[in-house]
């Protein structure tokens, strides 16, 4: 075996070695995420809280600021989305009723008719 | 045989920056992405809006095991706790009172393991207490205070029993404890069976300034409890938020043990529904 292979056998073990640790080991770790990294059933569950909360308050201004940091996504997809996945994770009707209820009320908010919070 | 003294060390340099190719490609180039992440792993201010929704969707469901099971989420070491700190942050911050309020009503409710009235809650509109419409004049045997003798509770039905204009002022003394030698105001609130009402915001002012603060928060001292730290020389007067009647001309006023030191006292009020 030649010298230059050798050397090209040791850089590929040490790549595997280096991509072991950085992704096995002691990988990347984002303990500072933001609500839009959460899990599927976590981010409908958060939006079921913001659905909860709207029957409270009444507030949509509130409950689409809630939902924007679940992403970029419109406040309409974010709970068309959650409704699908309570759908076909048979989510209590009580709890489905709620998302329908958030996302009819979204379909009639008029943003512009908001009170801006000071 | 010039290239043979070289030895080994080729392999190592291999090694080393096969390595170094390996890390950044797995910490910068192509990191773990966590797309499926718990919410325990969220931002600390993206924790503090968590337990906000959490608490504010408890104020629909009073579904408390619910509570508990999203809040478990969060992996606090004592769910109450943080949450009645962050409700105390939360009225320091001036944040709105919906938010301090719920905050404080789930913290109590877990702290106690039962549901507190909340008021403005879909579910909680079953538990309909109405006020006694007689007109109620008391007199408080306080030894400081001018408060407004007689108040007009509604005849009307209230949501709850938290009704500030519906509580009078019971009993205010000078509670002498060299165990708690800073001034506080300490305030209990019972309703009209004598049971602590936890939630209600007092509201504290002086020259100058204003604070509040809510019963409950301190759950180890009763539901219906709440203080507030006196700073000596400041006079304060203290209502119940939406309530009528004010205590006035309260100070941090001194005690003496029996040794012939003096400490500080607290002021102990008692509201009452009548």
């Amino acid at each position: 075996m030649s010298r230059w292979t050798k050397f090209l056998v040791a850089v590929l073990l040490g790549s595997i070695i280096g991509l072991f640790y950085g992704w096995v080991v002691n990988p990347v770790e984002y303990v500072d995420i933001a609500p839009e990294s959460l899990r599927v059933d976590y981010r409908t569950d958060y939006v079921l809280m913001v659905a909860e909360a709207y029957q409270v308050d009444k507030d949509m201004g509130l409950a689409v600021r809630r939902l924007a940091l679940l992403g970029s996504s419109t406040p309409t997809d974010l709970v068309a989305n959650a409704l699908n996945y309570a759908f076909q994770h048979d989510y209590a009707s009580q709890d489905l009723s709620l998302f329908q209820a958030l996302g009819e009320a979204l379909l009639t908010w008029n943003p512009n008719m908001e009170v801006p919070t000071p | 045989m010039r290239a043979d003294r070289r030895g080994s060390w080729y392999l190592l340099t291999g090694a080393i920056l096969g390595l170094v190719v390996g890390l950044f490609y797995s910490w910068v180039v192509s990191p773990v992405k966590y797309v499926d992440a718990p919410p325990y792993a969220l931002r600390a201010d993206f924790k503090n809006n968590y337990r906000v929704l959490v608490a504010a969707a408890y104020l629909y469901s009073n579904d408390l095991v619910r509570a508990e099971d999203r809040l478990a989420q969060l992996r606090d070491d004592d769910p109450a706790q943080s949450l009645a700190m962050q409700a105390q942050q939360a009225l320091a911050a001036g944040r709105p009172e919906a938010e301090v309020r719920a905050l404080g009503l789930l913290a109590i409710a877990l702290g106690e393991g039962f549901t507190p009235p909340a008021s403005s809650t879909a579910h909680s509109q079953e538990a309909i207490i109405l006020t006694p419409g007689a007109e109620n004049t008391t007199t408080p045997p306080g030894v400081i205070g001018t408060p407004a003798n007689t108040i007009l509770p509604s005849s009307t039905a209230t949501p709850t029993p938290a009704e500030g204009a519906s509580f009078v002022v019971g009993e205010t003394r000078l509670a002498c404890n060299p165990a708690q030698p800073v001034p506080l105001i300490q305030v209990e609130i019972l309703d009209a069976a004598q049971n602590p009402v936890p939630g209600l915001e007092l509201v504290v002012t002086w020259e100058g300034g204003e604070d509040h603060f809510f019963t409950g928060l301190k759950p180890e001292l009763g539901l219906g409890y709440a203080d507030f730290n006196m700073t000596p020389g400041v006079v304060y007067s203290l209502h119940l938020e939406g309530g009528e009647q004010e205590v006035d001309d309260l100070s941090a006023a001194e005690c003496q043990a029996e040794d012939g030191s003096r400490y500080w006292g607290s002021w102990r009020l008692t509201f009452i529904q009548p």
